[in-house]
C-alpha cells in the first residue's frame, strides 16, 4: 500500500525531528537557544507524525481532528517559548556567547 | 511612488448600521468555524447537535465580545499558509541540522525589530509566528519594539522579519508604512 509506505516514511521522519530537538535541548547552551530547539524541531516532528497518521485515519474528521492538534501545539508552544524567553529576559538572564 | 500610507484599521470607523452589519458578518463566520471543530470533535454524530447547537452560539457570542472583530483578508491568509509551512519545515530542519552537527555551529544575539504593525492581535501574532520561523525566537513585545533572539547573528534577519510583517499586514489588511531602512 503506497499510503503505509508514505505513512511509515513521515512518522520515522518525525521521531528524527524529535530526536534532533532533544538533542538540542541537551547540547545547546542556554535557556534562550533551547527553546530554539524545542519550538521548531518539535513543531515540525509533529506536524510530520501528524501527517502520517492523518493518512491513515478512517473518517475525516479523525484527520481534521489531527489537525487541530498540531494547531494547537503550534500555538502552545510558540506562546510558552516567547514567554519562558521574555521571563528571562526579565530576571537578567544573560544569553550565551562564543 | 506611494507617500503617504493610510492605516486600513483607522477606517474601520463606520455609522452604527455599517458596524452592526461587520458583526453580524464576522459573527456568522465564526459561528461556521465553531461548527465545523465541534463536527470534527464529535465526529459527526446527528444527536450531539441537541448539545452543539447552543454551545457553538455561545462560543459565537464570547468570541465576537472578547475578540472583536478586525479586517482581514482571505488572500492574504491564503498566500500566508504555504508561506508558513515552508518556512516553519526549513526552521526545523535548520535547527535539526545545527543540534545534530559535531561542532554545534551557533552564534547566538539579540537584535530589536521596529513595529510597524499596528498594536493588539497583528503583534501578538507576528510575534509568534516569528518564535516558529528559522532561526528567530521573540523574547521581548515591547511597546516599539519586538526584541528577536536569533540562532545565528551572521545572518541578515531583518529584511527576513520585515517581509514576515509584510505578510502578517496582508492577512489582517493593514498597510503598512514604509520601511525606515537600515538601522
Amino acid at each position: 500500500m503506497p499510503s503505509d509506505l508514505l505513512s511509515t516514511v513521515l512518522l520515522i521522519a518525525g521521531g528524527i525531528f524529535f530526536l534532533a530537538g532533544t538533542l538540542g535541548l541537551l547540547r545547546f547552551p542556554d535557556v534562550y537557544t533551547r527553546l530554539h530547539a524545542l519550538t521548531k524541531a518539535d513543531n515540525v516532528g509533529l506536524g510530520l507524525v501528524v501527517a502520517g497518521l492523518a493518512l491513515q485515519a478512517e473518517s475525516l474528521a479523525t484527520a481534521g481532528k489531527l489537525l487541530l492538534i498540531w494547531l494547537l501545539v503550534l500555538l502552545a508552544g510558540a506562546s510558552v517559548a516567547h514567554l519562558v524567553a521574555a521571563t528571562a529576559r526579565q530576571r537578567g538572564i544573560k544569553l550565551w556567547k562564543q | 511612488m506611494i507617500v503617504c500610507t493610510v492605516d486600513r484599521r483607522q477606517r474601520l470607523e463606520f455609522t452604527p448600521r455599517e458596524s452592526v452589519f461587520f458583526h453580524l458578518r464576522s459573527g456568522c463566520l465564526r459561528a461556521v468555524l465553531f461548527a465545523l471543530m465541534w463536527w470534527i470533535l464529535t465526529d459527526g454524530a446527528m444527536d450531539s447537535w441537541l448539545v452543539g447547537t447552543p454551545v457553538i452560539l455561545f462560543a459565537t457570542v464570547v468570541s465576537v465580545v472578547l475578540l472583536p472583530p478586525s479586517s482581514w483578508s482571505f488572500l492574504g491568509v491564503v498566500q500566508f499558509v504555504p508561506f508558513f509551512l515552508w518556512r516553519s519545515l526549513y526552521g526545523g530542519v535548520d535547527v535539526a541540522r545545527r543540534a545534530l552537527h559535531p561542532r554545534l555551529p551557533i552564534s547566538p544575539g539579540l537584535f530589536d525589530h521596529r513595529w510597524r504593525l499596528p498594536p493588539g492581535l497583528p503583534r501578538v501574532f507576528m510575534a509568534n509566528i516569528v518564535s516558529l520561523l528559522p532561526g528567530t525566537l521573540s523574547a521581548e513585545l515591547g511597546a516599539n519594539c519586538l526584541q528577536v533572539h536569533v540562532l545565528d547573528e551572521r545572518k541578515n534577519f531583518l529584511s527576513e522579519l520585515e517581509k514576515v510583517e509584510q505578510r502578517v499586514a496582508a492577512m489582517f489588511d493593514i498597510s503598512l508604512p514604509p520601511s525606515r531602512g537600515g538601522e
